[in-house]
C-alpha cells in the first residue's frame, strides 16, 4: 500500500470506528456469545455450564417450540402478502391523478407512526368481542350476509377464540401499512412515462401495464421491503404481549417465537435455552432470505439490467 | 423550521434533564440510616395496611429506613431485576412461586438469621411455614395467608327453593343445585346458573383437588391424567356438553371482571363460586346493599371425609439474591411476623393470621363473618397446595391451556389431560435435569455461612 | 398519473375506494377517542355510540393521575429521545462519511457486513447484550437504551450514506488539495449540505426511541424510571379489562406528541421514508 492509501485507511476507519466498536461489541460478540450459550445452562444467576447439543435435542422434542415456530410462520405467511397488496393496491390508487392526495396520503401513513403499545391497547379495544368496533361493524354486514345465503356466520371473539387470535393481529398489522404505501408511491412515480405510453400506443388495458410494466419496475422497493417485512414480522412480540398482558394468548395461538425466547429468558430462567431458539430464529430468517433472494434474481429487474 | 432551531430546542431539552437528574440525586440523598427498598404487589386498601406496618416499624426504631412501593407484575419486575443484580431489599411475591425462585438461585437463604431469632415452625400454622419451605431451606416468612371456598348467595337459593343453610356437599349435589338455580330466556341463552367452573376459574387447574387427585407424585412424576383428575376433567367437560360451548363463551364475554359491580357473583348470575378469604372485601365494595352471602367448604367429589379440602394460599416476604441489605431486610421481615403487627396487617387486609396463635381482639375487630371458617379450613388436614415445584409457571399454564380447550369445547377431557401430561412430564425431566446438574453447587452456596 | 387521461367515471370510483379506505383508517383514531371520553358504563354500552352523551374530559386527569409517574415517564422517553437522537445522528453521520466520501481499501466490502448487520433481529443477541449490561452493572439504569446509539445503526448508516453520495465529489477534492483535514471537510462542507437528511434521521430516531418497548421493559427494573410506553404498558396490565376509558385517554396522550410532531415536520417524514424504500 503506498503512503496514500493507508493514510486513507487510517481515515476511513476513523470515521467508521463507532460503527466498528459497536460491531464487534454489540454484534460479533453477542451473535458469538448467542452461540456459546445456545449450548450452555445458562441461568443468569449462576456461571454457564457447558451442556453440548442438550438444549437443541430438547427444543426438538419441545411442542411449545413447535408452536412457537408454527404462529410465527402463519403470521409472516399471510401478514406480508396481505400487506404488500394493501399497501401497493394503495399506492396505486393514489397514483391517479386525484383531488386530495395528499390527505388521503397522510392519512393512510399515520396509523404507522402510532407506538406499537397504543397501537396494541387500542387494537385489544377495537377486536373486543362485545363491544368493540370491528365486530360491531361487522356483525350487522354478517346478518345481511347470513339472511341473503342462509348461513349462521358471526363475528369471532377475535383475541378469545384461538382459530382467529393471530387473524387478529394480523389486521391490527394492516393498519400500519402507510409506511409501506409512502414508499411504493414514490417508487410509482419514478417509472418512466415513456414506457405507459408506448404500452398504451400498442393497446395496452389497465391490467397489462400493471403486470407487465409497473410490477417489474418496482420489484426492486417490493423485494427491500418484502425482506424488511420478513426480518420484521419473524420478531414480533410487542403487539402480542402487550394483548395478552404477556400471556401466550388462548390456547397459546399468540405465542410467537420471539415470545417464548423472552419467556424462557426472564421468565424461566433458562437463557441458553433462549439462546437456542435465538439462533434457530436467525438461521430460519438467513434461510427465508437466501430463498427470497434466489427469487428475486428470476423476477426483480434493476433498471440498466 | 430549520436543523439550527432543532439542534437548539434538544441541547436545552438535555440541559434541563440533567439539571433535573442532578437535582433529584440532591434531593435523595442519604442520611446515616441504612434505607432498604420494599417491593409489594398490592394496591389499594391492600398496600395502605401493609403500609401502616412498615410506618410503625420505622417509627419503631431509626437504624433503617423501609422505602415501600406498590410494583405492578411483581414477579416479572422482581425476575428482571434480580437477574440484572439489581433487586430490591425485601420484595412480597406468592408462595406458589417459591419453588421456582429458590431452584434457580434467586433468594437469599433465611435459615441462618431465622434460627438466630429463635423462630421456627410451631409458631405457624403448619400449612404456611411449608409454604416457606424448599429443598430443605428456609426462603421466606409469610405476610399474609389465604385459603378458598365456597361462597354462595344465600338469596339466590331461597328463591329457587333451595335451604340457604344446607349448601352442597359433594359434586352430584352441586349438579342437582345448578340445575334448580338454572333459568333460561326464550332464545334459550342462560340467564342464571348455580356453578360455572371457570368464574371465576382462579384455580382451574387444580379442581382435580376436590375429586382426591394431585398434580404430581412430590418427586418426580407429573400425575395430571391420574383417574381422579379426568374425573375433574370430565365434570368441567360436562359444562359444554350441555349447555354448548358457544353458549358459555358468549355468557362469559358478558361477564365482568370480578373487581367490579357488574360480575356474575354479584349481579345474581352466578349463585356459588369458588372463591377466596379475600371475597370479604370484594362484597363490601362492588355486591348490592341486600347481598346475602354463606360460605362452605367446597364440595368434594365423595362424601365422608371430615376434613375438608382447600387450597392454602401465602402473600410471602423474601430476600432476594443479591439484596444489599439482607440483614436489615430480616429485621424488617422479623417485625412483620410477630403477633401485634401481623393480626394488624392480617385485619386491615380482611384475611386470617398465619400465626398458630391469635388473640380474640382480632376476631373481635374482624369484619369478616365468616373468618372461623377460613381459618379452619386452613388447619384441615386436607389443606392443599399447589404443587411446589418449579416448573409450576409453565405447569399451571398447561392445565389452565387445557382446561380452556376442553371448556370451549375444543378438545375432549382424556385428550386434553393426556398431551399436559406428556409435555410437562417432559418440562419436568428437563428442569430436573438442571436441577441435578446444579444441586451440589447449590447447596455448597447455600450452607455457607 | 399513470395516463394522460383517465376516464372520469374511473377516477371517481378510485376517489371513492380512497375515500372509503380513508375511513376505514381514521375510524380507530376516532374510536379511541370517542372511547376516551366516554365515562365507564358507556363504554360498556351495547350498541356502542360514537359521541358520548356526557364528554368526560376529565378522564384525561384521572387517566394521568392512575398512571402515577406519567410526567416522570414523560420525562424519561424524552430523556432518552434526546439522547439518543444526539447519538444516532453524530455517529452515523461520521460512519457513512466513512463509508462513502473517502476512499479506502476493503471499504465497500466493510458496507456489506454493515448491510447484512441488519439481518440480524435484536430477540437472537438480547440475552448476551443483557448479560453485557449486567456486568457492567447498566442493568436498572438508562444506560442500555441511549449508550447503544452512539455506535450507529446501520439503518441510519445506510440512509446517510445514500444522500452523501449524492454530493459531488470535487467540492470534497477541491477542499483535500486546499489541504483541508478530512475532519474539516466533513464539519465544515459536507455536514451543513446534509440538514435534510439528518432532520430525517433525527426524526426516525425520535420515533424509535418513543416507541420502543422490549428495551425499556428489560432493561429498566426501577418503576420510576419507566418509559412511556411502558409505562402504558404497565397501566393496562393493572386495569384488568374493564377501564377502557382511562386506557384510551392515556394511549392518546402517548400518541399525541408523535402526532403534533409529525405535522410539524410532515415533508421530512415522506421524504425520508420513502428514499429508504426506493433508493435501496
Amino acid at each position: 500500500m503506498t503512503k496514500n492509501e493507508r493514510r486513507r485507511l487510517a481515515t476511513g476507519l476513523l470515521f467508521i470506528s463507532p460503527w466498528l466498536v459497536g460491531f464487534f461489541a454489540l454484534c460479533v460478540y453477542p451473535l458469538v456469545s448467542s452461540v456459546y450459550f445456545s449450548l450452555c445452562d445458562y441461568s443468569v444467576l449462576s456461571p454457564p455450564v457447558f451442556i453440548g447439543v442438550r438444549n437443541y435435542q430438547n427444543l426438538w422434542i419441545d411442542n411449545v417450540f413447535w408452536t412457537s415456530l408454527y404462529n410465527t410462520v402463519f403470521f409472516a405467511v399471510f401478514a406480508i402478502p396481505l400487506g404488500l397488496v394493501v399497501s401497493l393496491s394503495l399506492a396505486v390508487l393514489l397514483n391517479f391523478s386525484i383531488p386530495g392526495k395528499g390527505i388521503f396520503r397522510t392519512i393512510f401513513f399515520l396509523p404507522s407512526l402510532v407506538p406499537m403499545v397504543c397501537l396494541a391497547v387500542l387494537w385489544q379495544w377495537m377486536l373486543n368481542g362485545e363491544l368493540g368496533l370491528v365486530n360491531n361493524a361487522a356483525n350487522p354486514v354478517l346478518h345481511v350476509l347470513n339472511d341473503m345465503l342462509g348461513t349462521a356466520w358471526s363475528a369471532p371473539n377475535w383475541l378469545q377464540d384461538a382459530r382467529y387470535a393471530k387473524w387478529g393481529i394480523i389486521f391490527t398489522g394492516l393498519w400500519g401499512v402507510g409506511n409501506a404505501v409512502v414508499i411504493y408511491l414514490a417508487g410509482l412515480q419514478d417509472v418512466p412515462r415513456y414506457l405507459y405510453e408506448s404500452a398504451d400506443i400498442d393497446g395496452a388495458g389497465f391490467w397489462q401495464k400493471t403486470i407487465h410494466i409497473t410490477i417489474p419496475v418496482i420489484s426492486p422497493v417490493i423485494y427491500f421491503n418484502s425482506i424488511m417485512g420478513l426480518i420484521g414480522t419473524f420478531q414480533v412480540f410487542a403487539v402480542p404481549f402487550v394483548m395478552t398482558n404477556g400471556g401466550d394468548g388462548p390456547e397459546r395461538s399468540l405465542l410467537f417465537m420471539a415470545t417464548y425466547l423472552y419467556e424462557n429468558a426472564f421468565a424461566y430462567w433458562n437463557m441458553g435455552y433462549a439462546c437456542a431458539i435465538g439462533v434457530i430464529l436467525f438461521l430460519v430468517i438467513l434461510a427465508l432470505t437466501w430463498l427470497a433472494t434466489k427469487l428475486s434474481e428470476k423476477h426483480v429487474y434493476y433498471a440498466g439490467k | 423550521m430549520t436543523t439550527n432551531y432543532h439542534a437548539a430546542t434538544g441541547r436545552l431539552l438535555c440541559l434541563l434533564c440533567a439539571v433535573f437528574c442532578l437535582a433529584s440525586r440532591a434531593l435523595f440523598a442519604a442520611g446515616d440510616k441504612v434505607t432498604i427498598t420494599y417491593w409489594e404487589k398490592w394496591t389499594g386498601f391492600e398496600a395502605d395496611a401493609m403500609r401502616a406496618v412498615v410506618d410503625d416499624f420505622n417509627a419503631s426504631q431509626d437504624r433503617i429506613f423501609v422505602d415501600f412501593s406498590s410494583v405492578s407484575q411483581i414477579d416479572r419486575r422482581l425476575m428482571l431485576a434480580t437477574a440484572g443484580g439489581v433487586p430490591p431489599d425485601v420484595a412480597g411475591i406468592w408462595a406458589e412461586q417459591l419453588p421456582v425462585y429458590a431452584e434457580n438461585n434467586a433468594l437469599t437463604p433465611l435459615d441462618r438469621m431465622a434460627a438466630a431469632e429463635g423462630i421456627t415452625g410451631s409458631e405457624y400454622i403448619p400449612a404456611f411455614w411449608n409454604l416457606c419451605r424448599h429443598r430443605g431451606h428456609l426462603w421466606a416468612l409469610p405476610s399474609t395467608p389465604a385459603s378458598i371456598a365456597l361462597v354462595y348467595n344465600k338469596k339466590m337459593f331461597r328463591e329457587a327453593g333451595l335451604d340457604p343453610e344446607r349448601p352442597p356437599r359433594t359434586i352430584a349435589e352441586l349438579e342437582e343445585f345448578n340445575d334448580r338455580l338454572l333459568r333460561r330466556s326464550e332464545s334459550g341463552k342462560i340467564l342464571t346458573i348455580g356453578h360455572l367452573p371457570e368464574e371465576p376459574g382462579w384455580w382451574s387447574p387444580m379442581w382435580g383437588y376436590w375429586f382426591g387427585g394431585s398434580l404430581w407424585d412430590g418427586k418426580s412424576r407429573i400425575t395430571a391424567d391420574s383417574p381422579e383428575n379426568r374425573a375433574a376433567f370430565r365434570w368441567i367437560q360436562s359444562y359444554p356438553d350441555r349447555f354448548g360451548a358457544d353458549n358459555l363463551l358468549a355468557m362469559h364475554d358478558g361477564f365482568s371482571n370480578f373487581a367490579s359491580s357488574q360480575n356474575a357473583f354479584f349481579t345474581g348470575r352466578v349463585a356459588m363460586v369458588l372463591q377466596g378469604v379475600w371475597v370479604y372485601n370484594f362484597i363490601e365494595k362492588y355486591a348490592p346493599a341486600d347481598f346475602e352471602w354463606g360460605v362452605a367448604p367446597f364440595p368434594t367429589a365423595t362424601a365422608g371425609d371430615p376434613n375438608p379440602t382447600t387450597i392454602v394460599e401465602c402473600d410471602i416476604l423474601v430476600i432476594p439474591h443479591g439484596a444489599k441489605h439482607p440483614q436489615e431486610a430480616f429485621e424488617f421481615i422479623r417485625y412483620v411476623n410477630s403477633r401485634k403487627p401481623m393480626e394488624k396487617l392480617c385485619l386491615g387486609q380482611r384475611k386470617f393470621s398465619p400465626l398458630a396463635e391469635c388473640s380474640e381482639e382480632f376476631f373481635a375487630k374482624h369484619p369478616n363473618p365468616f373468618i372461623r371458617t377460613f381459618l379452619e379450613l386452613a388447619k384441615s388436614p386436607n389443606a392443599r397446595t399447589v404443587p411446589r415445584m418449579a416448573t409450576w409457571t409453565e405447569y399451571t399454564a398447561e392445565l389452565k391451556n387445557a382446561v380452556g380447550r376442553v371448556w370451549a369445547g375444543r378438545a375432549r377431557a382424556e385428550e386434553a389431560l393426556a398431551e399436559a401430561q406428556s409435555r410437562q412430564q417432559k418440562s419436568l425431566d428437563r428442569q430436573l435435569e438442571r436441577w441435578h446438574r446444579q444441586e451440589n453447587t447449590l447447596k455448597r452456596e447455600w450452607d455457607k455461612p | 398519473m399513470k395516463t394522460a387521461e383517465t376516464h372520469p367515471v374511473l377516477r371517481a370510483l378510485i376517489f371513492v375506494a380512497l375515500a372509503l379506505a380513508a375511513v376505514a383508517f381514521l375510524a380507530p383514531f376516532a374510536w379511541m377517542v370517542s372511547t376516551s371520553l366516554k365515562p365507564l358504563n358507556e363504554t360498556m354500552s351495547l350498541p356502542p355510540k360514537w359521541i358520548p352523551s356526557s364528554v368526560q374530559w376529565n378522564n384525561y386527569p384521572e387517566a394521568i393521575a392512575e398512571m402515577r409517574y406519567f410526567w416522570r415517564y414523560a420525562g424519561n422517553s424524552l430523556f432518552l429521545c434526546v439522547m439518543t437522537v444526539i447519538g444516532t445522528v453524530t455517529s452515523s453521520a461520521l460512519t457513512a462519511y466513512g463509508f462513502s466520501r473517502i476512499e479506502w481499501r476493503g471499504r465497500d466490502k466493510w458496507f456489506l457486513v454493515l448491510l447484512a448487520t441488519m439481518m440480524i433481529p435484536f430477540p437472537v443477541i438480547m440475552v448476551p447484550v443483557y448479560g453485557l449490561f449486567k456486568d457492567l452493572g447498566w442493568i436498572g439504569t438508562f444506560k442500555p437504551l441511549w449508550v447503544p446509539s452512539f455506535f450507529a445503526s446501520a439503518f441510519n448508516v445506510f440512509l446517510l450514506r445514500q444522500f452523501f453520495l449524492t454530493l459531488p465529489k470535487d467540492i470534497s477534492e477541491a477542499a483535500r488539495i486546499d489541504g483541508c483535514s478530512e475532519i474539516q471537510i466533513f464539519l465544515r462542507i459536507i455536514l451543513p449540505l446534509c440538514r435534510p437528511a439528518l432532520l430525517v434521521v433525527a426524526l426516525l430516531q425520535f420515533l424509535f426511541t418513543w416507541n420502543d418497548f422490549l428495551g425499556p421493559l428489560i432493561f429498566l427494573t426501577n418503576q420510576r424510571d419507566f418509559t412511556l410506553a411502558l409505562g402504558l404498558q404497565s397501566f393496562q396490565s393493572q386495569q384488568g379489562g374493564t377501564s377502557w376509558h382511562l386506557l384510551m385517554a392515556a394511549s392518546t396522550l402517548v400518541i399525541l406528541p408523535v402526532i403534533v410532531l409529525f405535522f410539524f415536520t410532515q415533508r421530512s417524514f415522506t421524504d425520508g421514508i420513502a428514499t429508504t424504500g426506493t433508493k435501496s
